[in-house]
């Protein structure tokens, strides 16, 4: 029984010796690791950015009270399939605002990016307002 | 016009929008927002999905809204002028390199992984590869390259070479980063095709630096060639404001090359042919560095067209791959390894030219569906087997870089 209760002791200082030293050493290292942070020293780095231009802010375009009366433009832009929507969006117009009368019209230029100026000067002739689209 | 507008624009584009709306001088500019893609559904369709439907941004009718956007009177906000002034911040920030490291992070200055922190030390460094003035203007930059559509920011000497530190790139890289940067060419860009920017560099400068030319060549597996792709990227990032997603970049299913892009070193020692610099009219011994974008390249044994045999016909099979690349946009480029292009020049075709030609007879009654300036062949790689990639990647301009030291 003597030799049993030996044997226990002697096992309970081994898993002693591995089990709670490493978890003192773990303590330890907190305290140093937390110690090394607040020592770390402070270094001083430049921006990496380059220069952003300032911004002219535009007044947007003065509305009308309504669209009775009025004729707007729907252009598309040329992307592949606006066309499909924007025609959908006449439609629209010409069933539930029959006062309102409907241009469609497709910009022209190279790319939906382009600039049409010759349709720009039509619409600010013409136009009380436009609706243009459609990337995607 | 000064004629009332409502631009339709998904709704997937919230962000990159406003913020463009913004750049143009009208931040409170009245977008319809629909839900997309259009393209590619009936009339049918569009009329229940979008013309009939609500707009996911606002959850109100899109038509109704688009009357109201043109009819409502304007508020206070929406009639500023004058001009806002925007700041890049502080010149410099002090932290522990841990800190600084999360807050370069955090700000989206990096690629995501760790960077040199620039200090004044390393930037003063890296600032002894040039005789230019730090505080030298080198160019500008917009996500969109043109900037017709975001703004261009400027930057000097010193912005390019904080990059380069950041990137982890030594001094003598500095005058190819400083040509790069000043052709204002972004390596990543807004596009949703997700395009990489690629460099092909000629002269001593290959050898000068440490390029790798020969085996792994369009690989991580040179230190020049890594970073200085990364510096691109990075420039790219904090010098053009590109790359940040939802805003100034869109790429629908992205790139993983944008991480260190495509550097080509090219491997003029063991081409038949004369360096792509020359081809292009500069002189042997000048060093250039000429920039391209598109999707990328992929090895050319991914194509159906490509065929395994005892005996083979490179100019072939380059030519049938060649044939299934689209001939617009974006053109295509093939990056061959010595062995092919030997085997090309050995099937008779001394020039690239030559070569050129060949790939761009159409068969008997049909047209050439390629111009010469949207095909381009490099010569990159090591001797060691009979690969080389073709993709789409077009040619945009070559420039000196030995003006930058």
């Amino acid at each position: 029984m003597k030799g049993y209760i030996s044997t226990a002791v002697i096992t309970a200082l081994c898993l002693g010796l591995f089990c709670g030293f490493p978890a003192l050493d773990n303590q330890a290292m907190a305290q140093g690791n937390k110690a090394a942070a607040s020592a770390e020293p402070r270094i001083t780095v430049l921006n990496p950015l380059g220069n952003p231009p300032p911004v002219k802010l535009k007044s947007m375009a003065p509305r009308p009270a309504s669209l009775d009366g009025k004729t707007i433009y729907i252009v598309d832009d040329g992307f592949v399939g606006g066309d499909n929507l924007l025609l959908e969006m006449v439609d629209w117009f010409t069933q539930n605002m029959p006062k309102t009368k409907v241009v469609f019209k497709r910009k022209g230029g190279m790319g939906f990016e382009a600039e049409d100026p010759q349709l720009w000067a039509e619409i600010k002739q013409n136009a009380a307002a436009v609706i243009i689209g459609m990337g995607h | 016009m000064g004629i009332p507008a409502v631009p339709l624009v998904l709704s997937e584009f919230y962000k990159q929008e406003t913020e463009a709306a913004l750049l143009k001088g009208m931040p409170g500019l009245r977008i319809e927002w629909v839900r997309g893609p259009v393209w590619g559904k009936t009339r049918e369709q569009l009329r229940r999905d979008v013309v009939n439907g609500i707009s996911p941004i606002s959850k109100k009718n899109v038509m109704q809204e688009i009357v109201e956007h043109l009819t409502k009177p304007l508020t206070a906000e929406e009639k500023r002028t004058g001009e806002l002034v925007r700041d890049k911040g502080p010149a410099t920030f002090t932290d522990t390199p841990d800190n600084l490291q999360k807050m370069f992070l955090e700000k989206r200055w990096t690629d995501f992984l760790p960077v040199v922190l620039p200090t004044e030390e390393k930037v003063a460094d890296m600032l002894k590869g040039t005789s230019h003035d730090p505080d030298e203007v080198v160019g500008k930059m917009s996500p969109t390259n043109t900037g017709g559509y975001f703004e261009y920011w400027t930057f000097t000497v010193k912005d390019v070479a904080v990059n380069a530190v950041m990137a982890g790139c030594k001094p003598e890289y500095l005058p190819l980063l400083l040509a790069v940067a000043s052709t204002g060419k972004e390596a990543i860009s807004v596009s949703d095709n997700g395009f990489v920017g690629a460099l092909v560099i000629n002269g001593a400068i290959r050898d000068e630096i440490g390029l790798n030319y020969e085996i792994g060549a369009l690989g991580p597996y040179a230190h020049a060639n890594t970073t200085i792709g990364r510096a691109w990227s990075l420039i790219a990032i904090n010098l053009g404001n590109c790359g940040k997603v939802g805003t100034t970049y869109m790429g629908t299913v992205g790139n993983p090359m944008n991480l260190i892009n495509i550097v080509i070193a090219e491997n003029e020692r063991d081409s038949p042919w004369q360096p792509y610099s020359v081809r292009k009219g500069f002189k042997p011994n000048q060093n250039i560095v000429s920039l391209f974008e598109g999707w990328g390249v992929l090895s050319a044994k991914n194509w159906r067209a490509n065929v395994w045999g005892k005996e083979m016909n490179f100019p072939k099979i380059i030519k049938d791959i060649f044939i299934t690349q689209a001939p617009f946009l974006f053109g295509a480029t093939a990056v061959l390894s010595p062995p092919i292009a030997n085997f090309v020049k050995n099937a008779g075709y001394n020039t690239v030219d030559d070569f050129k030609k060949y790939l761009m007879e159409a068969p008997a009654g049909q047209q050439p569906w390629f111009q010469p300036n949207a095909m381009e062949i490099i010569v990159t790689g090591g001797t060691n087997n009979n690969y080389y990639s073709i993709g789409g990647l077009m040619y945009l301009q070559s420039v000196e870089i030995d003006k930058w030291r």
